[in-house]
């Protein structure tokens, strides 16, 4: 376990800037995830940490000490940087000890080491196996297991359970971080899948544009992203956003939503007169009889989304929206005129110009 | 075979004779229907047989043995064209010499349309898959998913009385998927389009078809609608593949004696699924009565937590946004629960929890066929 600390990294391959002055803090035991879409810097981060890349700017603190100048192998961190390529030649055993071995290990040790981490994967059945007897779960765990066996202080993992069948990820989601937490290490964890991200993070940090945009817990960035596309990017149906400028009526904040006037909460008083984006995500918003003071809107089409009935409606001046409600439910008629409501706990509201989250004058969205 | 039906296919095989190898038999056997106006969605895991029916279907691949035909007249003997099909996938592409807007049009140039109509319907169905921006655009210069999406255009603007639709939303970013699926789906009911696709995502399947047809091995496992594939699947294979997270499956012993029934958990036998007889049906219990072991398979979203029939130790508890998923540990075992609330345990904590009567799934051990659902008899 180890703390873990980067400070105002920036890297740049030719003249494209891919990290541009990012800073972040992992504490001893965290597992922090870097979520973001592709082609964000996500795996440079994680190499310039490994000491792969070097950083233009900026510097990698360990346990307070600067190692940005030293050796990858001299940083006497026990780093493990997962890698899917297992050794071909080599049983699954002899792969999971390999970096046990690289350490001179007596072979007691080794062999303690591996069946520890074969078991509490599920692949000690299958030690003897060379890789191309494994089936892709196995060798999955068993690319894991090498990485884990070794007891790394800090254990970085590029996006590991890419190019895994959704059983098999869904599988290896609930698995994980029990896993994690037992190996002690500060984890690094790279992933595009939001869903991944809130399952396995004790905080998530968006990066987008080379920037880490949020850095938060992971039921904090659902419920009140920093931005446009941070909403966006978690969610599924993806957060509803309508155009919206906010007013005033007697004492209230209102957004007018399809004719309808929405109360929005005395915290936007700021937003008052501005172009803005009122966000809503599809499972805070209730589907009713059409009624005085709901959001009249027409059914689309109703998809069904697991156990979930996901709903496309349209409303009055044209706007659509997607409501998400538990299978169990009655699902709304198709073309039937319905109300909707949300709850004004349930609003993120965004400046439109800058993609912003608007705050309170207190600095909260909402106590 | 019947007249009423848009699309039929009677004891249909595909069987492949690549030179100097085993002939590969795709298709077996394979009889279904489709009603006019309805979506069916053929489902399954790549080499199930999926393409080669719909190829067959298109006319892309010949019939080895069976029937298929459209509004009872068979037409698996006539080429691609003379079967009045609109087709969208792979190895059926756009036109490279003309512009998107033009691959569109030129599908509705038989329908001899004054000349504002057809641009309004390119128009359209260009805004509905959101595709406007590219319609100027020649296909080499947009990506595969546009390209796709341009395809799907073609197909949908055209007149037919069938729709052949492979993999229609695969690329698409996650962000416009819910959208658009609502609108495709809007689309063909409006228009009473009777369409055939196929994918191996069943979110997509579920989310477009009215029936959903799971081949394997290139038989047809079970067609239903979505609903009846998670409530009665009729088989072990159905019953694992269709729902997300799947289902959870346990070997059991039943026993019944004393008004109760019991299935005991293989492995632990001090742990059983214990019910007064009353819960789980007549039916079942007959069907119980001559076994000494079922595979026991229960839903995630089945489950209910705080009611104490059972108690597992908690292994992991996600709260995704809108959902939780909590695995458990029972008899050396994992179960997987579903809830669409957040649910406060910790991990280490034992959770009691109970799955009604209603709720369970039978199936043979050696077969894995269906025995019984819910105190439903088959």
């Amino acid at each position: 376990m180890l703390r873990l600390e980067i400070r105002g990294i920036t890297k740049s391959f030719k003249d494209c800037a891919v990290l541009d002055g990012v800073s972040l803090g992992a504490e001893a035991g965290e597992i922090v995830v870097i979520f973001g879409p592709s082609g964000t810097g996500k795996t440079v981060l994680l190499r310039l940490i490994a000491g792969v890349h070097d950083p233009d700017r900026g510097a990698i603190f360990v346990d307070g000490q600067d190692m940005t100048d030293v050796a990858p192998d001299h940083r006497g961190i026990g780093m493990a940087f997962q890698n899917f390529a297992l050794f071909p030649h080599m049983s699954a055993f002899d792969n999971i000890a390999s970096p046990l071995a690289a350490r001179h290990l007596p072979p007691a040790a080794i062999r303690g080491g591996v069946e520890r981490v074969a078991k509490l994967l599920k692949i000690d059945q299958v030690l003897a196996h060379a890789p191309r007897e494994l089936s892709n779960g196995q060798k999955q765990r068993t690319a894991l297991a090498r990485a884990l066996a070794g007891s790394p202080k800090l254990l970085l993992l590029d996006d590991p359970l890419r190019n895994v069948d959704a059983k098999l990820r869904f599988e290896m989601r609930l698995e994980l971080p029990p896993l994690l937490r037992q190996s002690g290490s500060t984890v690094l964890y790279v992933t595009q899948d939001y869903k991944e991200a809130m399952a396995l993070a004790d905080r998530i940090a968006v990066l987008i544009g080379g920037q880490f945009v949020q850095v938060a817990r992971p039921d904090d960035i659902y419920r009140l992203p920093e931005t446009v596309q941070v909403a966006r990017l978690f969610g599924d149906p993806t957060i509803n956003l309508i155009d919206v400028i906010p007013h005033t009526a007697g004492n209230g904040v209102f957004a007018t939503i399809s004719n309808t006037a929405v109360a929005i909460g005395e915290q936007y008083r700021a937003g008052v007169g501005r172009a803005a984006l009122l966000g809503i995500r599809p499972e805070s918003i209730k589907i009713s009889d059409a009624a005085a003071g709901l959001i009249p809107a027409d059914v689309v089409a109703t998809t069904p989304l697991n156990e979930r009935l996901v709903t496309l409606l349209k409303t009055a001046d044209g706007h659509e929206l997607l409501v998400s409600q538990p299978a169990t439910e009655r699902a709304a008629e198709a073309d039937r005129r319905v109300g909707l409501q949300f709850a004004r706990d349930d609003i993120v509201l965004f400046d439109k110009a800058s993609g912003q989250r608007l705050q309170a004058a207190n600095g909260v969205g909402r106590s | 075979m019947s007249a009423t039906d848009a699309l039929s296919l009677d004891d249909v095989d595909k069987i492949y004779r690549p030179h100097r190898r085993a002939p590969v038999h795709a298709v077996k056997a394979l009889t279904m229907n489709v009603l006019p106006g309805e979506t069916v969605a053929l489902l399954g895991s790549s080499g199930c047989g999926k393409t080669s029916t719909l190829r067959m279907i298109a006319g892309f691949e010949a019939v080895t043995h069976g029937i298929i035909a459209i509004k009872g007249r068979s037409i698996h003997q006539l080429p691609p064209a003379k079967r009045n099909v609109a087709m969208a996938f792979e190895g059926y592409s756009l036109y490279p010499p003309l512009t998107v807007r033009d691959n569109i049009g030129f599908a509705l140039k038989s329908a001899r349309l004054p000349k504002s109509e057809e641009s309004k319907r390119v128009q359209n169905i260009a805004e509905l898959l959101e595709i406007t921006d590219i319609l100027d655009r020649y296909p080499s210069s947009i990506s595969g998913g546009q390209q796709q999406r341009a395809s799907l255009a073609r197909a949908l603007v055209r007149q037919a009385e069938l729709y052949l639709l492979d993999e229609p939303m695969g690329q698409l970013e996650p962000q416009l998927r819910a959208i658009l699926r609502g609108r495709l789906k809007h689309y063909l009911r409006e228009r009473g389009m009777t369409s055939v696709l196929v994918t191996h995502d069943q979110t997509e399947a579920n989310a477009l078809a009215d029936r959903i047809a799971v081949m394997e091995g290139g038989v047809l496992q079970q067609i239903a609608t979505p609903r009846e594939l998670k409530d009665r699947p009729a088989n072990l294979f159905v019953g694992t593949f269709i729902g997300e997270p799947p289902m959870n499956v346990f070997a059991t012993r039943p026993e019944m004696s004393n008004g109760r029934v019991r299935l005991l958990i293989a492995g632990d036998e001090g742990l059983a699924f214990d019910y007064a007889e009353a819960e789980v049906g007549a039916a079942v219990r007959k069907a119980l009565a001559s076994r000494s072991s079922v595979m026991l398979g229960i839903r995630p979203h089945a489950i209910r937590l705080g009611q104490p029939r059972l108690k597992a130790k908690v292994l992991s508890n996600q709260w995704l946004g809108d959902q939780s998923h909590i695995a458990a540990a029972i008899a050396a075992q994992t179960i997987v629960i579903v809830a669409h609330q957040r649910i406060d345990v910790r991990v280490g904590e034992e959770i009691p929890f109970d799955v009604a009567g209603t709720d369970l799934h039978l199936f043979a051990p050696d077969t894995g066929s269906i025995i019984a659902h819910g105190g439903v008899p088959i």
